[in-house]
């Protein structure tokens, strides 16, 4: 298991290393020298990682994602939530993440969940657009419903 | 000390006091909630400080650093979780002693130890920086292209367990931080005709996704559904015995001593201070058998041990620019985000500034004794009763809207997801994520003052190693490399003939 993790972290950066040297091969004068140099570097190490990977006799089992549902559905959802951040508005997205991601984890107290992302979104909107007074991404539901955004 | 008495005029008005006492109290909060930490938090916090007068935002640096290395002694104690990794030695003794009933006790004893390691900390960064700067006055390009060069090896072979990835980390990182236009020659490097790559990955984007990310995917895999009950936190305030604190004393000496030590190493960090003071109070005590069955001394020198290397980790950072920890990573962060070039010319440029902060760090650290008393830690340990599932979203919504105020761009969202994500797989298979921020950090430094050095020298390559400071870092660099694979190699033969 992990002799195979580190044959493939090895490999991705020997390709890494080789790319980014090739791409700075291209540039002009001194501009290039440094980049190649540290791809080429960044290629030997990979090499040398995967390369010990293979000589290595023992395999020791290395757990690379402790629950993968948990991860995926997470890394899913977070994904889903940068992408509507923008469509939707920060505090429509927010919110609507608070709500789902719990319960996509596996929490059912509602009433919980709903009571906790209220004051802590209340809390984000007091500290950021009215304290601070940072641009965030309009929201585009409650100018449909007449709230303004 | 006209240094010291010019920032204390500064660091004494409203605003700054008013962001340390604040950001104290969030630093012992969140240290005291496992899965979140110092790091996480500060990065969480930088990209808000744009706006913000430099003094307060290194305030707030300041009082969440030293906090939360408090922080993380709570939970550490009632629960046997530490809150931060630094905490680890503190469970030895500290959940015995709550076990038998003690948690206040070891709390006290904790927030006390805390507080005078912070303070002798901050007082050798006080001394000791200024000195350090006054040295590098000396140096030129070539010595400036070493320290960055030795500061990465010695952090990318010091941090995790495998030195080759350490280094190849930190190659990762000065490879990312070629990504933009070249300043001395205006070339567009792996931008691949994107527009908002031309001034490079931004260092907060990256930073806050490869290390509040990883966490937070931790946390939603643990899938903690419950928090805990009002009994497990039940506490109450317990007086020191007469005597008890004399013989703290030379507990707090000695561990303040180590993590001082340790601080200013690069690479070495609050739970290498916090095993080393356990372990040298154990073998100075006439009783040893009862250091991991609730020993008040554990407690002490664990936590005095991780304090004491808060400030001290800013002494290379601030007057050589090497960022010895993240936390020091971050603080340079913050500096430059206010304009501000890390390196030895702050202390000549900005005195007020770097005193300042320094002050911060020793303000914070007497904070502690005040804020971090029974009833903070009372209030703060109850939020352990909030489930660990509903911190997840809450994080990732702190995360992101810290990230889109920097530049207002989408764009920097899918980055730290990125980034967070190859964090969290790195960190799986043993590369250690700091060398590639502090590559991120140094390497525009190296590249720049080796170009010119070479420049100065009309391209004499020698220059680089005759100058004798810089032959001297030279020698030092390849020591830092090449003793932990001849150890490695001495070891591999001892194995072969027994």
């Amino acid at each position: 298991m992990e002799k195979r993790q580190d044959i493939a972290l090895g490999l991705i950066f020997v390709l890494v290393g080789l790319a980014a040297a090739w791409m700075a091969s291209r540039y002009s004068g001194a501009s290039g020298t440094y980049p190649m140099t540290l791809g080429l570097i960044l290629t030997f190490l990979g090499g040398t990682v995967a390369a010990r990977a293979v000589r290595a006799g023992q395999d020791k089992a290395r757990q690379l994602v402790a629950a993968p549902s948990k991860f995926i559905t997470t890394a899913v959802i977070a994904a889903v939530y940068v992408a509507a951040v923008i469509p939707f508005g920060f505090y429509t997205a927010s919110l609507m993440l608070m709500l789902v991601l719990p319960v996509a984890l596996g929490f059912r107290q509602w009433i919980y969940a709903v009571i906790v992302a209220v004051i802590f979104i209340a809390v984000v909107y007091l500290v950021f657009s009215v304290l601070l007074e940072k641009p965030l991404p309009r929201e585009a539901i409650p100018p449909l419903l007449g709230l303004g955004g | 000390m006209d240094f010291y008495l010019n920032a204390l005029g500064s660091v004494l008005s409203a605003a700054p006091l008013l962001a340390m006492v604040g950001a104290t109290l969030l630093g012992v909060f969140i240290g005291a909630l496992p899965g979140l930490n110092p790091v996480m938090a500060i990065a969480l916090l930088l990209p808000l400080t744009y706006s913000m007068d430099p003094l307060v935002a290194l305030g707030m640096v300041a009082g969440i650093y030293n906090g939360s290395m408090y922080g993380g002694a709570i939970p550490a104690i009632l629960l046997r979780i530490p809150g931060t990794p630094a905490s680890i030695a503190t469970t030895f003794d500290g959940f015995p002693m709550a076990d038998k009933g003690e948690a206040a006790k070891a709390l006290k004893i904790a927030c006390w130890s805390s507080a005078v390691g912070g303070i002798a900390s901050a007082l050798a960064l006080m001394t000791m920086g200024p000195l350090l700067a006054r040295v590098t006055l000396f140096f030129g390009p070539a010595e400036y292209f070493w320290i960055a060069i030795f500061g990465m090896a010695s952090v990318g072979v010091m941090v995790g367990s495998d030195p080759v990835k350490g280094v190849m980390a930190a190659v990762l990182g000065l490879l990312i931080g070629t990504i933009g236009i070249d300043n001395l020659s205006g070339q567009a490097r792996f931008t691949f005709d994107q527009t908002w790559l031309l001034g490079g990955l931004d260092l907060i984007v990256v930073l806050v996704g490869l290390y509040a990310l990883p966490p937070v995917l931790q946390l939603a895999e643990k899938c903690d559904l419950k928090g805990l009950s009002a009994d497990q936190l039940k506490l109450t305030n317990v007086p020191f015995a007469p005597g008890e604190k004399r013989g703290l004393i030379p507990t707090w000496l000695r561990s303040s001593g180590i993590g001082i030590g340790v601080g200013i190493l690069p690479g070495a960090g609050g739970n290498i201070a916090a095993f080393l003071s356990y372990n040298a109070a154990r073998n100075a005590s006439d009783d040893p058998d009862s250091f991991g069955r609730g020993n008040p001394q554990g407690v002490a020198a664990a936590e005095c041990g991780n304090n004491a290397d808060n400030a001290a980790s800013m002494i290379p950072a601030l007057s050589l620019g090497i960022p010895g920890n993240v936390v020091a990573a971050l603080v340079l962060s913050a500096l430059t985000i206010h304009g501000l070039q890390p390196g030895p010319q702050l202390f000549h440029q900005n005195p007020v500034l770097v005193g300042g902060f320094m002050m911060e760090m020793l303000i914070t650290s007497i904070l502690i004794f005040a804020l971090g008393g029974a009833v903070a830690t009372r209030v703060f340990a109850q939020f352990q009763r909030l489930p660990g599932v509903l911190l997840v979203p809450s994080i990732l919504i702190l995360m992101c809207v810290g990230v889109y105020v920097i530049n207002g761009r989408p764009v920097d969202l899918w980055v730290m997801l990125a980034a967070g994500i190859a964090g969290y797989f790195l960190e799986k298979v043993n590369v250690p994520l700091a060398p590639i921020i502090l590559g991120m950090i140094l390497g525009p430094m190296a590249e720049q003052s080796v170009r010119r050095a070479l420049l100065i020298s009309r391209g004499d390559a020698t220059e680089l190693l005759t100058r004798p400071i810089s032959a001297l870092l030279a020698v030092m660099t390849i020591l830092v490399i090449v003793w932990p694979v001849a150890k490695a190699m001495r070891r591999r033969k001892r194995q072969r003939q027994s």
